[in-house]
């Protein structure tokens, strides 16, 4: 019968196929590799170009231990995806890279990880020899969870000086500065502050400083523990009162929502001039670098993000990536060479290789050896900043679990292009599941 | 007895009775089973297991870490409850509608005119050909540096593209990716088309043309009339491939602004690959194969897809 073979074949095709994409993932690791694994750790770290530096490290360590290891690498954006598949399976990793905060979380609540507790007490280096305000960011119910092994990301303002030169604005210090010099950029025809808001994440930058700054780290914190309360308070709301005004304000323009950062797009409205500021993490150094050399060289300006008059956050906390870390499987085999190889993530090879790469390591002898980074002012000026800052805020996407990110970003980008207000937002934040 | 010197044999006897010369169609060359077992063997390992783990992954809570975890109807009501998921299901639908509305006129009129067998029309037909042969990602990251608003087309053009926010609004997000859509897509109807139209016999226009049928007459009487069954197989492809975009929506939107194009392919790979909550993305999954299932069969009942008869009747 013609008509019951034609049917299946129009509507499976549909459906099926979208059917199969999900349920593939869920074979994942069945088969038992032990082979050969006797007297190896596996390291699996996230792919890109600073593998350069891990592999390195890993060879060092392979020269003098008898246990060996061995450096796995998924590319950049499959990595939470395969590791989240992975993670629990025979092929599991010893050693893995992670974001820490909530890209840890549930595997700590899965009972998968071990508390680095015991290698602490036995080498109280592993702890001491990183900044504090990175350190913490593995830690998990008061347990850390991981070992700082790249560099950090502290976001900045940046700015283009010959703008702000042509404009007759300096860099502003504080919140009613940077209110004011929107005012005069955007009569002088440049839209005042360049932001990649289709890539989501670049608009909760401003969330973060603006809360940080207002608040202080102490309300997301608490929000963050499930204490939802902490988003109707009433420095939430002066909080999105402010972002509000500078939105309205017209400091992003009106097409920011099309751009992204990503694509070059936001970038290239700072350095072609047709943009003052822009908010980002301390890549954007490395980004002008590679897509406006000029750009970077000559007319490339940094700072902290301005003061808020009567904020209770203080005016030297940072946000952003603070950095990335190795965590230990409970299950590995070989917890002893394990702990000795995180005590080479704060060795002077370490440093050494990945300021080289252009990374700013968070390691307490990282400042001897800064005259060697390709821009050591700028590696000095970063390095002080994360150093003396009281708190460095993890980006909020990271510091919750990973379920929570599309929640985060849909409520910053619906905030900022009028689609929900100040309730709205406080209602989908409150949704977030507890970290 | 021969069935040819019997004269009123009744077909189901015939066909019982039949000697080697009169077989009947059924018994020609038909293939057994076993022909169609490699085939089979793969729809069930590949698509019929898959669905059938789909529907029991839809009862369960599963992140990928520990066992899946039974929890009944829960996915189920969290997802009816939810009001990103209608509105993806009803963007679903009307991208895949406003596909159908924007490409069928232009394959249809494109595919007809590249039927004539001029060599312009030849050569230029190998050129609209070109996007189909570009991949979807390629073609989706093209568009969005053509379409940035301050280095691309749009800054040029003011006076047509505003302050060029096109993938900030849902209503200019939606435009863009129907237009990507239609521009990738069009060549493959026009094709079919093109096909088509060939194929329909000559003196049916000569015949026309005797009767005095203008050129319009003609395209509505005889090439619309004869192209019927290629339009209802252009729409079913363009609805099966509507409701299941998916890259396109990655690259160029992510779902934004806001949920505003989160149709629902993207809205399952959302829950599943970036929220890890697998049960629900199955449940998402599963609603989608439904709405599919039964747009599919409305589709194949109003169009007489089923019993589809031939064009060449009189001929």
């Amino acid at each position: 019968m013609k008509q019951r073979v034609r049917f299946p074949r129009a509507a499976v095709t549909g459906g099926v196929a979208l059917a199969m994409v999900l349920s593939l993932s869920a074979c994942g690791g069945g088969s038992d590799d032990a082979a050969g694994r006797a007297d190896e750790i596996h390291v699996l770290v996230y792919g890109d170009a600073t593998n350069k530096v891990e592999k390195q490290l890993v060879e060092t360590f392979n020269k003098t231990s008898k246990v060996k290891a061995v450096l796995d690498t998924i590319p950049g954006a499959d990595y939470q995806a395969k590791l989240q598949t992975v993670i629990n399976s025979k092929q599991a990793p010893d050693v893995f890279f992670n974001w820490g905060g909530g890209s840890i979380k549930p595997f700590v609540d899965a009972g998968l990880l071990m508390p680095l507790d015991d290698f602490i007490a036995k080498d109280p280096g592993l702890k001491s020899n990183f900044l504090p305000s990175v350190f913490n960011t593995a830690e998990v119910d008061g347990k850390a969870y991981g070992v700082p092994m790249r560099g950090t990301q502290p976001v900045m303002l940046f700015h283009n000086k010959k703008v702000l030169r042509e404009a007759g604005v300096s860099a502003p210090k504080t919140w009613d500065e940077l209110l004011a010099a929107v005012k005069t950029l955007k009569a002088k025809g440049v839209t005042p502050i360049a932001l990649g808001g289709g890539d989501k994440w670049p608009t909760q930058m401003w969330f973060q400083y603006v809360y940080d700054r207002v608040a202080g780290p102490e309300l997301f914190r608490k929000a963050l523990s499930g204490d939802k309360s902490a988003w109707e308070s009433a420095d939430s709301k002066k909080a999105l009162g402010m972002i509000k005004e500078l939105v309205d304000a017209g400091a992003f323009g009106t097409n920011y929502d099309s751009v992204k950062f990503t694509d070059g797009g936001s970038p290239a409205l700072l350095a072609t001039g047709k943009a003052a500021f822009e908010l980002m993490g301390s890549w954007e150094y490395a980004t002008q670098q590679d897509a406006h050399p000029d750009f970077a060289a000559s007319d490339l300006g940094y700072g902290t993000f301005p003061t808020v008059a009567g904020g209770k956050g203080d005016p030297a906390n940072l946000a952003g990536n603070t950095n990335n870390f190795y965590s230990v499987l409970k299950r590995t085999k070989h917890p002893e060479a394990v702990a000795e190889f995180l005590k080479l993530q704060y060795s002077d090879e370490f440093v050494k290789a990945q300021l080289g790469v252009g990374n700013l390591p968070t390691t307490t002898n990282t400042p001897d050896f800064l005259d060697t980074s390709a821009n050591p002012a700028y590696s000095k000026y970063q390095y002080d900043l994360v150093a003396k800052a009281p708190a460095f805020q993890l980006s909020w996407d990271q510091a919750y679990p990973p379920a929570a990110t599309t929640t985060i970003h849909t409520a910053v980008q619906q905030f900022f292009n009028g689609q929900i207000d100040a309730d709205g937002f406080i209602a989908s934040m409150q949704s977030l599941p507890a970290a | 007895m021969t069935t040819a010197t019997a004269p009123a044999v009744d077909s189901e006897q015939t066909e019982r009775t039949a000697p080697p010369r009169g077989r009947s169609a059924s018994e020609v060359g038909r293939p057994g089973f076993a022909w169609a077992a490699p085939a089979a063997v793969f729809f069930g390992l590949f698509a019929i297991v898959p669905l059938a783990l789909v529907v029991v992954l839809s009862f369960a809570g599963w992140d990928g870490l520990g066992p899946p975890r039974f929890v009944g109807l829960d996915n189920w009501k969290k997802l009816l409850d939810d009001p990103v998921m209608l509105e993806s299901l009803w963007l679903s639908v009307l991208l895949t509608g406003l596909g159908v509305l924007v490409q069928t006129p232009i394959a249809l009129l494109l595919g007809v005119w590249a039927a004539g067998h001029q060599r312009n029309r030849a050569v230029l037909s190998a050129v609209y050909f070109v996007p189909l042969l570009l991949s979807v990602t390629a073609v989706s990251v093209l568009w969005r540096a053509v379409l940035d608003p301050n280095f691309g087309v749009p800054s040029q053009a003011r006076w047509l593209f505003g302050d060029g926010n096109l993938l900030g609004t849902q209503a200019g997000a939606i435009g863009v990716l129907a237009f990507v859509g239609a521009w990738q897509f069009t060549p493959l109807h026009t094709l079919i088309y093109q096909g088509a139209a060939r194929a329909i016999p000559k003196v049916l226009y000569q015949a026309a043309e005797i009767d005095g049928a203008g050129r319009y007459r003609r395209f509505f009487h005889i090439t619309l009339p004869q192209l019927r069954n290629s339009i209802i197989t252009s729409t079913i492809l363009m609805v099966v491939g509507g409701l299941t975009t998916f890259d396109t929506v990655l690259i160029l939107t992510q779902g934004g602004p806001g949920t505003d194009t989160t149709i629902s392919a993207y809205y399952m790979y959302q829950k599943a690959f970036k929220s890890f909550d697998f049960g629900a993305g199955a449940a998402v999954a599963l609603l989608l194969v439904l709405v599919a299932t039964v747009i599919s069969l409305v589709l194949v009942r109003l169009s007489g897809y089923d019993r589809m008869r031939s064009t060449m009747e009189g001929l």
